[in-house]
């Protein structure tokens, strides 16, 4: 009501129909942003964001620093095998994920599903798969299999075949048609088609989204060791919990170097396979 | 050779593209149909490798009545005939020479064939028909790195792989620059002369349609207008083709 009355008296003031939306335009802007940083305003207070608390506070960051450096290197040869175990928790879960998200992604790509149904079928699982966020995933096998590197290989596969299935599904629907139907008409079978214009056309693509995967599934082998699923992530737990702050740098160290160089390796492949 | 009695198409959509049209190919014969776009040319080629299911009517190819074969029968009577398309559709990522071995998939059998391999002899046999489409040189290059006509002689060369005995060409020109367009249909008009196939082809140039075709067919609304020797078409009025239906 207030804005009505207020365009009604800029209109009067100024002349021209131009002028009377400049300032309807105007007050729209102002009002989109004044919700929007209501928003942001109780997204602070919900969040109870007191960043004075980071300097004030008696055991905040720059205590925390001050005891975690220098970074202890007498346990760097004890965190090896943690280290290893991290890599292959997210390799073991990135192949098992791709193997079992490429039945998946074929039943759900409607060019090439072979059941309406069984489309429908596949993208209800990879859709739940991706749903469930792999920490929890691991959690729920720490407790079907035990402690240990086993269920954060689960965890990481099930929500890959997640985030992988999707991927894999919209490359194949993306795909050029036009091989498929150039190959169905010499007479060659549905499977025959399938691996001999499909495959090759999508192969590398897929590669590298697997690629991507790897390395996005190393950063969360990582986290899991949280929840008991073994690798660093559990030694940083200990750590903190035992107060080894400078063990505890130790550890981001080499999560640092580790993220780093699986980045850089997995980013110099793809570029090779595409 | 080819033989379409009465075929018609009717779309879902009601439209219907194709009406009663009865044409006969015979071996050794080159055969152009013209039309503007939506006039049902397209239709007919796709019914005939049923790419698309006719309404009514028969496809005879070979002495094999298409419209009633499915699964593993319709696979193999599609072995005799050949399609290539505006666009070469080749597999981009493979080889040329692969590219080519794969029109004789219709003939192998066997496991290695279902896991994406190609036997031996036909990789052989493919080098000769790269030489009969003058690619011979290009066989190692993957199929991504032709140009627009070594893309669509490479598809032909597929086509002749597969040891056709109809090859439908639909647009098979229409991509390329005046110079490559000749050559292809330098090409169509050899395969049909020399080696004895059938070949149908659907084209947007008349004045190519005279100089290669031993018949002339057009098409307009999906009904069958005109279906004579090259010389006689070309004394027709052709635009009539081409004007609107409206009209």
């Amino acid at each position: 009501m207030k804005s009505q009355a207020f365009i009604a008296e800029i209109s009067r003031t100024e002349i021209g129909a131009g002028s009377q939306k400049r300032a309807l335009k105007f007050m729209l802007v102002l009002t989109i942003s004044l919700v929007l940083l209501g928003i942001f305003i109780q997204a602070l207070i919900v969040a109870d964001v007191r960043p004075l608390d980071l300097i004030t506070s008696p055991h905040g960051p720059a205590d925390f620093l001050r005891r975690a450096s220098p970074p202890d290197f007498s346990h760097f040869s004890q965190m090896l095998w943690p280290t290893l175990e991290t890599v292959d928790i997210a390799l073991v879960g990135t192949v098992a994920g791709i193997v079992m998200a490429l039945p998946l992604a074929i039943l759900g790509a409607r060019n090439v599903t072979p059941a309406l149904p069984l489309y429908y079928l596949a993208r209800g699982i990879i859709a739940y798969c991706r749903s469930v966020p792999d920490l929890v995933w691991a959690l729920l096998f720490v407790t079907a299999v035990g402690l240990g590197p086993f269920p954060g290989v689960c965890g990481i596969a099930m929500h890959s075949i997640g985030m992988l299935g999707r991927l894999f599904s919209e490359v194949i629907e993306d795909m050029d048609m036009g091989p498929v139907e150039a190959l169905t008409l010499t007479g060659a079978s549905r499977l025959q088609v399938f691996t001999h214009a499909v495959v090759p056309s999508v192969a590398p693509s897929l590669l590298g989204i697997g690629l991507y995967r790897f390395d996005e599934n190393l950063r969360s082998s990582l986290v899991l060791g949280f929840v008991g699923a073994g690798g660093l992530g559990f030694q940083l737990l200990t750590a903190m919990s035992l107060f080894q702050y400078r063990t505890v740098s130790l550890l981001l160290i080499i999560t640092f170097v580790l993220v780093m160089s699986a980045e850089r390796i997995s980013a110099a492949l793809r570029r090779r396979v595409l | 050779m080819l033989e379409v009695t009465n075929l018609s198409k009717r779309y879902p959509t009601g439209r219907v593209a194709l009406r009663r049209a009865n044409l006969k190919v015979e071996a050794g014969e080159f055969v152009i149909v013209l039309g503007s776009n939506g006039s049902g040319k397209s239709t007919l080629l796709r019914c005939v490798a049923r790419l698309i299911d006719p309404t009514e009517g028969a496809v005879r190819v070979a002495d094999h009545d298409m419209t009633r074969l499915r699964g593993r029968d319709l696979r193999q009577a599609r072995t005799a005939l050949a399609m290539i398309s505006q666009h070469g559709n080749l597999v981009k990522r493979r080889s040329v020479l692969a590219n080519v071995a794969c029109g004789a998939l219709g003939r192998i059998g066997g496991w290695r064939s279902r896991f994406g391999l190609l036997p031996a002899d036909e990789l052989e046999a493919a080098h000769h028909y790269l030489a009969e489409v003058s690619l011979q040189d290009l066989w190692a290059q993957r199929a991504s790195t032709l140009s627009g006509g070594q893309a669509q002689r490479c598809a032909i060369a597929r086509a002749l792989a597969q040891k056709p005995k109809v090859l439908l060409a639909d647009e098979p020109v229409a991509s390329l620059d005046p110079e490559a367009a000749e050559e292809i249909m330098r090409l169509l008009r050899r395969l049909a002369s020399q080696d004895k196939l059938a070949v149908i082809c659907v084209l947007h140039q008349p004045e190519l349609a005279f100089r290669y075709a031993d018949r002339v067919i057009g098409i307009k609304d999906g009904s069958i207008e005109f279906d004579l020797p090259a010389a006689d078409a070309q004394r027709l009025d052709i635009s009539t083709l081409y004007t609107q239906r409206a009209a």
